[in-house]
Order: structure tokens, then sequence, then C-alpha cells
């Protein structure tokens, strides 16, 4: 059901862009969507922001690491700096990023095209993927002009649904990233920026299907929801 | 895009033996080249591709390595490795590792892990040295059993007698008795359709009356039980006890191979080295003797080829030796009638520490109860005489430096034994200490064990804690140094002008044995053999645990590549050497035996620190 849906969505996308990169973006997706899951090459991403509104903050940094045949590539994960207007102000504090360092940035229109053409063909990872989702959106709509759709699969919301069926409570910031990690045993990283932790929602995602799938072949709409 | 931005992965292998040891450029280029995995306990075992050997790093979980019979080899948490023993030998993996509990393990691909492994000299190290471990770790636990292992084509006759099935029983008969053979095979249109044997011929032609026109179809067994060509001896004895039949003939896809038979299966059991002793103590004559000692190569070669331990080659060879000693002094006092006095029969040299091999020859000697009179002289002199004949017929040849019991120099009773000793341990001349290496490591063969007990009580009470003899006993051994040099130079020693190679036994073996033999009689140890030596020098904290071990380890691997070379030699139709040609080898286990040689050179430093400090 959810697939008949997700499928006639994209590709109703597909025939109302007028744009050829995403129009071209949304058919290599749909493309892979039928594939069983370990042959569907995903993309681990991570953003990081100036604040939590996609309508006044900005993207910083969008780090990526594909996922091809369960297994994470570590030669093929990107990183990229993305100016902004005005100073990073407070937040750098959070990211470690300074002004000096976004020198070597590329404008927010230039990201944009660069991450539509590293994720082509890609299902895309993040934790708390709604977020992502809508500092993308909300940029590809702002420099590109089109109203842009993903698919994503979210590994925070997987393990809030795995944690709920096991009956447990809920608790205080039980569900951020580095708290889902312990759960499996993957390790702490103490370094933060984009790329770390795309990686790190990558591994837990790896984790997760172990679990959820147990004995039984997992599917790529068992991860989406 | 640097690795910076992946410092966790970075600061881990900083932090990993032997990763600490490369550059920061190197480190980058390796964490570029990693891909992460996730392993299930749900999946059991981790899948090893073998067409796609790769570094397993692992970053948590925990994991166990296993043979292929099961045997634990290594158990595995954060920050051991897996998959490298293929990545060193090019072999396919024949390990399994399985998953405790789920982790996260990193890959390394192989051409970063050879580029890592030119770049840091102790990153190639570290993982051969683990390499090495897991493979003595797998020679320690691995028991076997060649009736198990063996294949029947190595017993099975090739080309077995056929006829055709319209043919009378009366030719097949004769065909049988001009071939000397119990069975034959019945074709039809060249496919097999069943088995004649003696029995068929007795059950269902004569007790039933009928004449030899008889065609071979009504008297022969159709559609008989057949094996594989592929399949294990004990298969074979399986089917045949199951179906109480003797005759197997081996069919591959509707192929006729050939036959094997229970009486096959018995020859091929006679090379194993219980029944050959077995077959010793039943012999009545030399000749016969000297018949079944023509086995004692195959046994080797049987034993060598089902890769057993050297050290338990070289026991179950001497056993042999043993044996076949005492059963020629049993037949030929038969001849000679009682012994006058008791006696034993020693046995020197390898003999003595039961590690014998290819091409052993005698070192022997009789030590009596008492000083005998010209008739027990008489005796003895004809008794040893014989002794060291049917030796020397049955392939062990005459010592070239005529240590041997029919040499009345080495036929004394047990105070002249003493003397000798004495002499040699108080007076250690040259020639003495010579002596040392064979005399030393003496082992009574036949004969009561108090008296040869008598004898070695009273040498181990002389040199135990003789400083002055065990010096020179010291200084004697570090004549001859293992090749070190040899691996950076290929410096070979010359006989004549032909390019020998290196002495895996003088400048290998022998040295150890040296070591072993002076802190032996430094603390007045019994045993001879030198492994047992070791073990007993480690227990009583002669030698400390750590280098009893490589030692013992050491010996064991010269003399397991100077017994598979031997193998080699064998199996090629060469002359069976000692020497080991250093182009037949592969870097690894180049690394391997200079690793070993540092041992025995380590050793040998050790026992100069500690028996010649005087000096």
């Amino acid at each position: 059901m959810k697939s008949i849906y997700l499928k006639s969505k994209l590709r109703w996308r597909t025939l109302k862009t007028s744009n050829r990169t995403i129009k071209h973006y949304y058919r290599s997706v749909l493309g892979n969507l039928s594939k069983p899951l370990l042959q569907i090459p995903l993309m681990a991403i991570d953003l990081e922001m100036t604040g939590l509104d996609p309508k006044f903050d900005q993207i910083l940094s969008i780090g990526l690491v594909p996922i091809h045949n369960g297994m994470l590539q570590l030669g093929k994960a990107q990183h990229k700096l993305v100016s902004i207007d005005g100073s990073v102000g407070d937040s750098a504090v959070i990211h470690g990023i300074v002004d000096r360092q976004l020198a070597t940035a590329i404008s927010a229109k230039e990201a944009m095209v660069w991450f539509l053409s590293q994720t082509q063909g890609h299902v895309l990872v993040a934790h708390h993927a709604p977020l992502d989702m809508c500092f993308l959106k909300a940029e590809i709509l702002r420099s590109l002009g089109e109203k842009m759709s993903f698919v994503a699969i979210d590994t925070m919301s997987l393990e809030r649904s795995r944690l709920l069926r096991q009956h447990e409570v809920l608790k205080e910031g039980s569900l951020r990233l580095d708290a889902c990690r312990r759960r499996y045993g993957l390790p702490v990283y103490a370094a933060h920026n984009a790329t770390v932790d795309a990686l790190a929602c990558g591994e837990l995602l790896l984790a997760q299907m172990v679990a959820i799938a147990g004995k039984d072949d997992l599917n790529l709409f068992d991860l989406l929801r | 895009m640097d690795a910076s931005e992946l410092q966790p992965i970075v600061q881990f292998l900083q932090q990993s033996v032997p990763f600490e040891s490369l550059d920061e450029a190197t480190l980058a280029t390796c964490c570029r080249s990693l891909t992460v995995g996730y392993y299930s306990k749900a999946s059991s075992f981790v899948p090893l591709d073998p067409s796609h050997p790769q570094l397993y790093i692992v970053r948590s979980g925990a994991f166990e390595v296993r043979d292929i019979s099961g045997e634990l080899l290594d158990r595995l948490g954060e920050g051991d490795y897996f998959g490298f023993p293929s990545l060193l030998s090019g072999e396919e993996a024949s390990n399994r590792v399985a998953i405790l509990e789920d982790g996260l393990v990193y890959h390394l691909p192989p051409d970063i892990f050879n580029l890592l492994r030119t770049k840091s000299r102790q990153f190639d190290r570290f993982f051969n040295k683990a390499f090495a471990k897991r493979l003595r770790h797998q020679g320690r636990f691995k028991a076997r059993e060649l009736t198990t292992t063996s294949r029947i084509t190595t017993l099975m006759s090739h080309s077995p007698l056929m006829i055709d099935m319209k043919s009378s029983v009366a030719d097949a008969a004769k065909l049988m008795r001009k071939s000397r053979v119990s069975s034959l095979l019945v074709i039809d249109n060249k496919k097999l359709v069943g088995i004649l044997t003696d029995k068929d011929l007795r059950n269902r032609v004569l007790a039933e009356n009928l004449d030899g026109k008889l065609p071979v179809h009504q008297a022969m067994t159709t559609t008989p039980i057949t094996i594989e060509s592929n399949s294990l001896v004990f298969e074979a004895m399986l089917l045949m006890s199951e179906h109480n039949i003797h005759h197997l003939p081996v069919v591959d896809n509707g192929q006729t191979q050939g036959v094997i038979t229970s009486t096959d299966i018995l020859r091929g059991q006679s090379s194993q080295p219980l029944l050959l002793i077995g077959e010793i103590e039943r012999q009545k004559d030399l000749p016969s003797l000297i018949l079944v000692s023509k086995q004692i190569p195959l046994l080797l070669q049987n034993l060598i080829s089902a890769d057993a331990r050297a050290e338990e080659i070289g026991r179950v060879l001497t056993s042999v030796t043993d044996a076949l000693t005492r059963r020629l002094i049993v037949l030929n006092q038969q001849m000679l009638g009682e012994a006058p006095m008791a006696f034993c029969w020693l046995a020197f040299g390898s003999q003595g520490r039961q590690d014998q091999a290819a091409c052993s020859d005698q070192d022997n000697g009789l030590l009596l109860a008492h000083e005998p009179d010209e008739a027990a002289q008489g005796y003895f002199e004809a008794l040893s005489k014989a002794v060291c004949a049917g030796l020397n017929e049955c392939g062990y040849v005459y010592c070239p430096g005529d240590i041997m019991a029919q040499n009345p120099k080495w036929r004394m009773s047990l105070n002249r034994w003493c003397a000798v000793f004495d002499k040699w341990v108080n007076t250690p001349d040259p020639k003495a200490l010579m002596h040392c290496s064979i005399f030393f490591d003496m082992r009574s063969v036949f004969g009561p064990q108090s008296l040869f007990d008598g004898l070695q009580d009273e040498v181990l009470k002389n040199t135990k804690g003789n400083d002055i003899f065990l010096a020179g006993l010291t200084g004697n051994s570090l004549t001859s140094t293992p090749p070190l040099g040899f691996f950076r130079q290929f410096v070979l020693e010359r006989d004549g002008t032909e390019v020998k190679g290196i002495d895996l036994k003088h400048k290998g073996n022998a040295l150890i044995n040296d070591i072993a033999r002076v802190y032996a009689l430094s603390a007045g140890i019994k045993e001879v053999n030198t492994a047992k030596r070791i073990r007993a020098l480690m227990e009583q904290n002669i030698i400390n645990r750590k280098d009893a071990l490589n030692l013992a380890d050491a010996h064991e691997f010269i003399a397991h590549m100077r017994l598979s070379n031997q193998g080699y030699q064998y199996t090629h139709a060469k002359p069976v050497t000692n020497y080991l040609m250093p182009k037949d080898l592969s870097s690894l286990v180049r690394h391997q035996l200079r690793d070993a040689f540092k041992v025995v050179h380590d050793g040998q430093v050790g026992l100069k620190l500690k028996m010649m400090r005087s000096y």
C-alpha cells in the first residue's frame, strides 16, 4: 500500500516538473525502489544548521556517506560547507565551524545542485529525517524554484516504534542519536561534524535493520513510515 | 575531502597496534579505503567471501575464530583482527568466524593492506606474527587420524579385471586363477552389471551342481554396491561391514574406475605405526623382518602427508626402530640362548632423543651388569654383531663413527661406563665434548630399567652444577650458530661446487638439542627428548615460560620444515637431505623461519650468559 502511494507520488512529481535535473533525479530513485533492500543504494546524510527553523535558519554543512550492499563506504564519504548570509553567530559554538572556514564554502544553490547529483538514485537515511528534509526542500525551493520530494528513512522514528513495540517508556533524550547507538553497543564518537554524524546514523541503521529483521528478509517499505 | 572529517575512525586506528606505527598520511589513506559493516548473531557466521579477501577490524561486538573441525583458535573483541591469514598466504580462508555479539566491523581491502605492509615493517611483522601464532595454535590442537582422512584412490586397484557377462564361469575361474584375484567385474557393453567372486562360484555353481559352461551373468551378484573414488577409506570400511562384503567396485558417474577389496584396506593399514609394530613383533626371522622394515619409508611419508607434528613423527618412527631392535635381540637370543647376565641395549643420539627421521644411522651401545668373563664376552659380541648387522639390513646403516654395540669399546660393564662418563665430565677435552652430543642423550631400549637408572643417576650426579664441564659443553655448542645472516645475503654453505641451501638439522634442530641438553644436564633432568627436556626445564623454572615455549615452537617449526622438505624430496625422487633451498620458500615462510632461527640465536645467547659467566 505504502509502496504504491509513494511510487505514484514520485511518478506524478516526475511528470509535473520541468527541471531536467530533478526529473532525472526522480527517475533514478524510482528505478531503484523495487530492488531487494540490500541492492538499493542508500545515502546516510546529516545537515548542520544555524538553527531549527527552516524559514529563517540556513544550512551550514552537509555530510554524506553512501551505503552499498549493506556496507558504509568511507572512501565515498563527502563533506561540503555552505556559505550563509551573515555570520554563524552563536551556533558556531555548537558546530565548531568558524567564519574563517566558511571561506572554502560553496553557495547554497551550488550546494543543492551538488547534493542532488551526489544522491541521485539513492534512498536517503537521516536521524530525525523530517527536519533535514524540511531544510533541503526549503533551500531547493528558494534557490532552484522547485517543490521537491525525497524518499528518506528516519532512524529516529524506526527507533521510536521499536521501543514502543517493546512497551518501553520513552524518556527524555532516549531517541537522540548517541542514546540510540548506545542501545546497539555502537561506539561513542566524540567528535561531531556532518560526516561523522552521517556515518553514525548509517551505522545505526545497519544495526536497526538487523534488529528489526531477525531472521526474516526485510524490504525497503518496512523501513519507511 | 580529507580524512580529518572522519576523526573518530582515525583516532580508533591510531590507538590500535599496529596501525599506530603508520604516519598520518598513510593512516588517512587507510581510513578512506575502509568500508563498515554490521554483523548480527542472527546470521551466526561472518560471510567470508573467498574471492574477495580483506582485513576485518573489529570495532565493537565479539567474535570467535574456529577451524574446519570446529576447534576454537581465537576469541576476538574491539581492536582485534581476522581475515589476515588468507591475505598473507593467498590461500582460501578455511577458518570460520562465529558472531558471539552483534558488532561493527571495518573492512580493509587487500591492496591497501599490502601497501601498509610495505610502508611499515612493524605493521608487516605484527600480522606475520599473529599468523604464525594462529598456525601454531592450529597445530597444537589438531588431532589427526590417518584412516579417517586418507582416500580410497591411494589403495584401490586402478585396472580391475573385467569379463563379459556372456562368458562361461569356467573362463572366469581360469582368469581369476591366472591373475590370482578373488573377484571379477562383470560388464555388458562396457557397462558394469555385476561382480563375480570366489564365493559366488562356490555357492551358485559348485554347490548347485552346475557345470562350467554356465554363463557368468547367472552366477554373478547383480547390481553390486559401489563406491565413488573420492570416498574416504573409512567410508569403504563402513560399507563393507554394513553389507558383509569384501569387494567394492569404484564407480564415478557410471564410469568404472577400479575395485577396492578388504585386503587392499588391510595392506594400507599396515603402514600405520601400531600395526607395523605389531607386525614387527610377529616376525620369526631376519629376512621377513627386513621385508617389514621396507614399509618404514612409507610410514614416514604417510605421517608427513597427514601433516602430523614433527615431534610426533620423531617419536613414532623411533618406536618402530625400538621395536625392530628389540625383536632382533629376541630373535638372536633364541639362537644364542639365555644371556649370562643382565644387560641393557642403549640407544644414543637421535634414537635416544626420539627424533629419528629419514636416513638415520645407528648409535648404540651395550651396558652389562658386571665385568664379563671370556665366555660372556663372546656371547655379547655375537649378539651385538648380529643385531647391528640386522639393523643395517633393515635400513639403519652402520654408524660412520663406529658408535655401536658391536664395537668392544662401547660394550662395557656398569662400572666401566661410569668411569668413562666420569672422565668426560671431569676432564672435558674437545673430543670428549664432541661425544657429549651423542652419549648424553641415552635411553635404554631393552633390559632392566634399574640397571640403566644406575648409570644415568651416576652421570647426572656428576654433571649437575658442574660449572667447568657445563661451560665447556656450552662453548662447544656455540661453535655452530644459526644462519641468521643467510636471509640477508643468502650465504650458502658449499659442499664442493654444489649449492646446498640451509642445513635445517645442524644449523637448527641440533643447536636447540644442544641448548636443551646443557640445561638438562646442569639441572640433573632425566628426560632426553628435547621437547620433554624443555617442558621439564620450564616446570622447574630453569628457563622462563616464554623462552621455553618459543624454543619448543622453534624446534617444532624447523623440524616440521625439515620433514616436509624431505617429503617433497622423496615424492620428487630427489636425494633426501637436511638442506632446504631458500628459493622454494614463500616470503612468509622465510619470515617465520628467520624468526625461528632468531629464537635459536637468543637461546644460545641466554645459555652463554648463564653457563659461561665465570670466563
